[in-house]
């Protein structure tokens, strides 16, 4: 009740604020306003629809199947997870910005589109499908071994079915992911139609009102596909299965000499694979020499060309902006969800009551927001701020919120005993408990937040990393699109990996956590 | 405080009209219905019972840990609230609940921190616990370098490392093989002995609860109540042989007769 009055009350300042324009110049319109221009604008919005839905769709099916069938080899094939692992972490951390130019030269037609939808969905959707193949109850699976049943047996008979709502949980983050890709494929392409493409025009003839009607018609559709398989998920598996991704485990114990250097190997492998899949894809299309870069390609772009030096010193002043407020931004996202989240532990049920929340907007193509943000905030660095904290801010929430909610209440009785207070329970207990979680916040959150920047700086401020990638574009300067694609990937993953580093010290060090006593 | 002589004046436990409910789908369950329990300074009771009679409830209430709906509980006059800021209270759980991040040794210190008791002979103090539950050697190792029963016993360790007058045990032997809980019962005893902190041990095994109480108070549930305490004359030291003496298993036997007729209802 006391929420609806909230909404209402909100509802109604945002109109009187919106008519009276006294939000940064008139870029805060009204709910009428956006409800008439959309009105409006009624006739164009069909084809832009139709323009992002039909590769989102396409790139959806197609992400979702290889995820599927890549997650039931990866089970069967141990080994060969291992060595797909670097891919799958590359996958995982690409800001999609930066792979658009690349999708957008090399690919025909609305293909860019489906590539970048399909690789959107692809991680979720392998994660947590995996994660379901593989984490079933040892005891069956004796069971089925004790008639002589091998691997697939158990794939058929235990796998499968429990790997479904794994795999229907992913095809619920996935849903809105394919048509997060699709909408910033489109801010590559400078394609006539699609959403994306409505997006970037209308901010070029600052209209908020429009801007505002596309923003909300974009979440709307995200919101419709995250509910449609949500349904799916629910109609067909009684239990719900976990909605955060885990990216990758933290493997322990020690190892023999042989199964060493098959790890060695295979880690090895791990590295090459990206490089080599890359590579590969080229040849199979044979993509025209004259746009196309091999890995060797970026590399006589960036160290052997007599040229290399200007694009390497364009490169890093490039990084030297884009790097820091990335940092910063990551930085602002997960002090903010951490005291949040803990200011949810000290107010019971407040986090009940956010997590639905985060966990529906954690979804929601929030970047492809960035014009309305752009239009509030102006083009400074202020913009690029509260884009990548904007996008950072959820999935650290989720992460962290998670992580308190896993302290044990034996523990926390303990000091209760000793008339601890919530402040001496917070630092002695909750703070380090949730260590782990903060590590596997960022590591989850930094390729959202050096997205975040990247298109920041490409719609807005010209700068760094995604302002250089936009020139580039603009000036068909194809070494400079690849070598900039590459760079983000590679501070990405090592990023990625850098914090995992940390992570796996840390846990190392607190053992094993849930069993640990 | 820290100087305190090990035969410290220990606190009596006074629990007058005890009343906890539970709602469970909208009906009120009565967890403990007007429970009354007096333990006298230094004694060693037991809380036996099935799963559900309430004997965790009761003692956490005791713990100042949960509030009861209607009654009180008092350590030596005093509420437990009152109680557990001067570290009176040591209190183990069936669950170590050890910190993984820190050592034993920083583990068994967790409470004099909380308490803001930093004073010098505190790694001496810490020493002496270690030695006394037959950790040496495992100073800075850390929760999941140690077995079960190591775990179990850092925790009796931390317990005491307050030197409290009342002891609060809830199945802290429970997860623990029948080899080992023998072990650790002689341990406690041995332990209790020396410093004699007033004692409340939930068990579920009658063995158990016989072999280390003054007084064997039997729970039943629907709704949580004593239905019976059972003095325990047994001289102490008491020694490994009693478990398999006919007076033992003559009250262990009344013991079970109890609970069975409570389940039999």
């Amino acid at each position: 009740m006391r929420a609806a009055l909230t909404a209402v009350i909100a509802f109604i300042a945002w109109e009187v604020l919106g008519d009276l324009h006294l939000v940064a110049q008139g870029a805060l319109p009204s709910p009428s306003g956006i409800a008439l221009q959309w009105w409006q604008d009624r006739a164009i919005y069909p084809p832009h629809i139709r323009a992002t839905l039909q590769p989102a769709l396409i790139g959806f099916v197609a992400g979702n199947l290889v995820a599927a069938v890549a997650a039931g080899v990866f089970v069967l094939v141990p080994g060969f997870e291992r060595l797909l692992r670097g891919f799958n972490i590359a996958v995982f951390a690409i800001p999609p910005i930066a792979l658009a130019p690349v999708l957008v030269i090399t690919l025909p037609g609305d293909l860019p589109q489906v590539v970048l939808a399909a690789v959107g969905v692809y991680f979720p959707t392998m994660v947590m499908t995996l994660l379901g193949l593989e984490d079933i109850d040892p005891r069956p699976i004796d069971v089925i071994r004790s008639y002589g049943g091998g691997p697939l047996a158990v794939m058929r008979w235990l796998r499968l079915r429990s790997g479904l709502p794994g795999l229907l949980g992913g095809l619920r983050v996935a849903a809105p992911a394919a048509i997060l890709g699709a909408i910033l494929a489109e801010f590559g392409s400078g394609a006539r139609w699609g959403l994306g493409s409505f997006l970037l025009g209308s901010l070029g003839r600052g209209d908020p009102a429009r801007i505002w009607g596309i923003g909300l018609v974009a979440t709307f559709m995200a919101a419709i596909a995250y509910g449609l398989c949500a349904l799916l998920a629910r109609r067909s598996t009684a239990s719900m299965a976990a909605v955060t991704i885990s990216a990758g485990r933290i493997e322990a114990g020690t190892l023999d000499r042989k199964a060493r250097a098959t790890r060695i190997v295979l880690s090895l492998g791990a590295l090459l694979a990206p490089f080599v899949i890359w590579w590969g894809i080229l040849k199979a299309f044979a993509v025209s020499p004259v746009i196309a870069r091999t890995p060797f390609g970026i590399w006589q772009y960036l160290i052997s060309d007599p040229a290399a030096g200007d694009a390497r010193a364009d490169i890093m002043q490039a990084l030297s902006q884009s790097l820091p407020l990335a940092a910063l931004g990551l930085m602002i996202a997960l002090v903010v969800a951490l005291a949040l989240a803990v200011t949810g532990t000290l107010w019971r049920g407040l986090n009940s009551t956010l997590m639905p929340a985060a966990l529906f907007l954690q979804t929601m193509p929030l970047v492809a927001l960035a014009p309305i943000i752009v239009l509030l905030f102006g083009r400074g660095m202020a913009t690029t701020l509260v884009v990548t904290v904007t996008v950072s801010f959820f999935p650290a929430f989720i992460s962290i919120a998670q992580g308190l909610s896993q302290v044990p209440a034996t523990s926390l009785d303990l000091l209760s005993v000793y008339g601890a207070s919530r402040w001496q329970k917070l630092r002695l207990v909750s703070l380090p408990m949730c260590l782990p979680y903060l590590c596997a916040a960022a590591r989850l959150t930094a390729p959202a937040a050096l997205l975040g920047v990247m298109i920041a700086e490409w719609l807005a401020t010209g700068y760094g990393l995604g302002g250089l990638l936009n020139m580039a574009r603009g000036e068909l300067d194809y070494g400079m699109i690849w070598a900039v694609a590459f760079i983000a990937v590679t501070v990405s993953v090592g990023f990625y990996q850098l914090v995992r580093f940390i992570e796996g010290n840390l846990l190392a060090r607190y053992g094993v956590m849930a069993g640990g006593g | 405080m820290n100087n305190a002589s090990p035969m410290l004046a220990t606190d009596d436990i006074e629990v007058a009209g005890v009343t906890r409910t539970f709602a469970v789908d909208a009906r009120s369950v009565f967890a403990l219905r007007d429970v009354s329990l007096l333990c006298g300074a230094g004694s060693f009771t037991a809380l036996i019972g099935p799963s559900g009679c309430g004997k965790s409830t009761l003692l956490r209430i005791i713990a100042g840990l949960e509030r009861p709906d209607a009654g009180t509980a008092r350590i030596g006059g005093a509420t437990p609230a009152q109680k557990c800021r001067t570290g009176a209270l040591g209190v183990a759980f069936q669950d170590a609940a050890l910190l993984p991040w820190r050592t034993v040794r920083q583990n068994i210190a967790l409470p004099l921190q909380v308490l803001k008791r930093n004073s010098a002979d505190t790694h001496a103090l810490i020493d002496g616990l270690i030695r006394l539950v037959g950790l040496q050697g495992f100073e800075e190792a850390r929760p999941a370098q140690l077995s079960g029963g190591m775990r179990q016993r850092v925790a009796i360790a931390r317990t005491l490392v307050t030197d409290p007058s009342v002891l609060l045990l809830d199945e802290p032997f429970g997860a623990l093989d029948q080899i080992l809980r023998r072990s650790m019962n002689i341990e406690l005893q041995r332990i209790w002995m020396e410093k004699r902190p007033t004692t409340i041990l939930v068990t579920h095994g009658i063995d158990e609860a016989v072999f280390l109480a003054d007084r064997v108070a039997v729970m039943q549930r629907n709704p949580g109540r004593i239905a019976q305490v059972i003095e325990i004359p047994f001289a102490r030291p008491r020694q490994v042989e009693l478990f398999s003496a006919p007076e033992f298993h003559r009250l262990a036997d009344g013991i079970a007769t109890c609970l069975y007729a409570g389940t039999n209802q």
